[in-house]
């Protein structure tokens, strides 16, 4: 028993060592390393730029991407805030949404899909951002009566209600529908087999014929209903779309959601712009004219 | 009285205090037009014409401990009249918000920066109102600042930072209401200090002074962050050390607004040749120092086309360091694994 208390104090000990030569090593040699490899960047300085310029599209497609890596840490002595730093934003955001991993539609059409109408793009992105594409784009009527649940983003799996855990609208999950097919059990719309399917399209879409292409998108998109919901199908007292209360919002959030103040301003909205939403193509003709 | 009319009073009088003093959220939320009924969603957000992401979220649990907590929305975003919104404009952050500025009673606003910023190193206009070369490079407001955040500080016993309870024990004695104690204690205990981390401002000035590209736009001469992060005051700051100097303590002049940070061949600005030594020199430095102590190169980079001597000077070192250190901890690395395994032979070859 002796002998392995001592190998073991021998073993840890050689691990100290082995980090102590890490840090040795990080602030000496590796510093010279770090020197060179910083003068070798600024001789590069000129052909960055060139490269820069030539790769304005591409840069234009990294600022994007990378404004939402970046991230800062506020230290305010009895507290630290870390979040995402993007560009511009005054506001913090104080918090972080992971990726949806399970949306195939989000990977062609991007997390923030909605552009065409003006003044409702950012209400339809911020519903995007807690209820699924499928919930709003496709309809299943007489199928029987509709099924909402909750799927986390990061694994797609069915989740319990994050409603009263979190503030609203920061939650990592989404309002997916279930789908009764008549065969079998109900199963959701973003099913695995759907998925699938847009995957290998994606991976495969360079090798595709036009025809193909046109095929494989017709296919992906057949469940897309050509009326998507609307906000009034959601926010009114008669027959809210979504079951509020099994999705397990409590009742001061269902009235809020169905309060006179937001089902006033939807119908506000309704009146100004959901003409334009409903044909999106005369916003464009109006913005030519 | 009945002890149970006394329990009476006493919940009562129990609910009354609660109601009247309990520091609620929404005492501090300056949210009179309930803009946070849509903003308080993080997924409000677009992509604009240009491609570039708006994210029109507001967190309301950080804006509450924010500078800005009773400014209403639309004392910035001053072109909202009505709701639904249409886009709103860029906000301009010298117009005239409701708050009224204690000693000379006018409506306050950020003019007076604007004017700083004019006469400093970073104006857009040169002094002959001209516009400078690479003007799209020089800061704006929102380039240096997000919302700023308070920093409270506990002067009693000092243990830890934040709110000392003690101190607003003795503003609850004359001042009554429970928003005004917090956010006169946060307004004065945040500028008593640093408003921001050493490192955060590092970082801030990171953003433009260690772009590469910018530094040889601008013929800097130097990426400043960078190299004082080689320094001691960088590494202190790096292990979040509050004592040391940041960008700002060394570039403007003692007692003067930050925004008037002037350029090091101006004579009147601290970092000018002569009068370098007097960043050094102050109270809570190093006092008394000379002006051969700041003739040093503040701001040397470990490179040896920028500053050779330095180069060598830290190269002897870090082989008189890792040549020394290293093989020792091989050695010991060594005796261990003997140690470890005390008979263990390596065959020969036959």
């Amino acid at each position: 028993m002796k002998n392995i208390f001592y190998k073991l104090y021998v073993v840890a000990f050689m691990c100290l060592t082995v980090w102590f030569i890490v840090i040795i090593w990080n602030v000496t040699f590796h510093h010279v390393i770090e020197e060179y490899e910083n003068r070798k960047e600024l001789e590069e300085v000129a052909t960055i730029k060139e490269q820069k310029k030539r790769e304005a599209e591409k840069t234009k497609f990294e600022r994007i991407i990378l404004q939402s890596e970046e991230r800062v840490k506020h230290y305010l002595g009895y507290r630290v805030i870390e979040e995402q730093r993007i560009e511009g934003h005054f506001h913090h955001i104080g918090f972080d949404i992971g990726p949806d991993n399970r949306s195939y539609c989000i990977r062609c059409h991007g997390d923030m899909p909605h552009d065409k109408v003006r003044d409702l793009r950012a209400f339809l992105n911020m519903h995007a951002f807690f209820i699924a594409c499928q919930t709003c784009h496709v309809k299943t009527e007489g199928r029987g009566p509709r099924v909402y649940k909750w799927y986390d983003r990061k694994t797609g799996e069915l989740v319990p209600s994050p409603v009263l855990t979190y503030r609203a609208g920061t939650y990592n999950a989404k309002i997916i529908q279930i789908e009764n097919t008549g065969v079998g059990e109900p199963q959701r719309v973003d099913s695995q087999e759907r998925i699938d399917f847009a995957s290998e399209f994606k991976e495969r879409e360079k090798e595709l014929s036009e025809a193909q292409k046109s095929k494989a998108k017709k296919m992906i998109h057949e469940i897309v209903s050509k009326q998507p919901s609307i906000c009034e199908d959601c926010h009114q007292r008669e027959s809210p779309l979504l079951p509020l209360h099994e999705l397990g919002y409590p009742r001061d959030r269902i009235d809020s959601i169905l309060s006179t103040e937001v089902v006033g301003m939807v119908k506000k909205y309704t009146e100004f712009y959901m003409p334009r939403m409903l044909h999106p193509g005369e916003q464009n003709k109006e913005n030519e004219k | 009285m009945s002890l149970k009319r006394a329990a009476r009073l006493y919940i009562v009088g129990f609910i009354f205090i609660v109601l009247n003093f309990y520091p609620s959220k929404n005492l501090f939320s300056a949210d009179v037009g309930n803009c946070l009924l849509c903003h308080k969603y993080p997924g409000l957000s677009r992509i604009d014409e240009q491609g570039k992401m708006k994210l029109l979220y507001v967190n309301e649990d950080i804006f509450n401990i924010s500078v800005h907590l009773k400014v209403k929305c639309e004392g910035c975003h001053t072109d909202i009249k009505k709701i639904p919104h249409d886009p709103v404009n860029k906000v301009d952050c010298l117009v005239e918000c409701h708050i009224v500025e204690p000693s000379s009673e006018q409506k306050f606003s950020h003019k007076d920066v604007d004017n700083y910023v004019k006469k400093s190193v970073h104006a857009a206009l040169d002094k002959y109102g001209m516009p400078k070369k690479f003007k799209e490079d020089l800061p704006t407001c929102k380039n240096c600042h997000d919302e700023p955040l308070y920093r409270p500080l506990s002067f009693f016993k000092q243990v830890r930072p934040g709110i000392s309870e003690a101190a607003l024990g003795r503003c609850r004695v004359c001042h009554k209401k429970e928003d005004f104690i917090i956010r006169f204690y946060n307004h004065v205990t945040t500028r008593l200090h640093r408003t921001r981390n050493p490192i955060n401002i590092a970082e801030v000035c990171a953003r433009c002074h260690d772009d590469p590209l910018l530094v040889e736009r601008h013929n800097l001469g130097t990426r400043a962050v960078f190299s004082y992060g080689e320094t001691f005051h960088g590494k202190a700051a790096r292990f979040l050390d509050e004592r040391v100097p940041d960008c700002l303590d060394c570039h403007v002049n003692t007692g003067e607004s930050v925004h008037q940070m002037l350029s090091h061949k101006d004579s009147a600005a601290i970092t000018y040749r002569e009068n370098k030594y007097l960043a050094c020199s102050n109270i809570e430095c190093h006092p008394g120092t000379s002006q051969q102590f700041a003739s040093y190169k503040v701001h040397a980079e470990f490179n040896l086309d920028q500053s050779p001597v330095q180069y060598y000077f830290t190269l002897f070192f870090i082989i008189l360091t890792g040549g020394t250190l290293l093989p020792l901890m091989a050695i010991i690395f060594l005796d261990l694994i003997r140690r470890l395994f005390p008979d263990a032979v390596i065959p020969r070859r036959r």
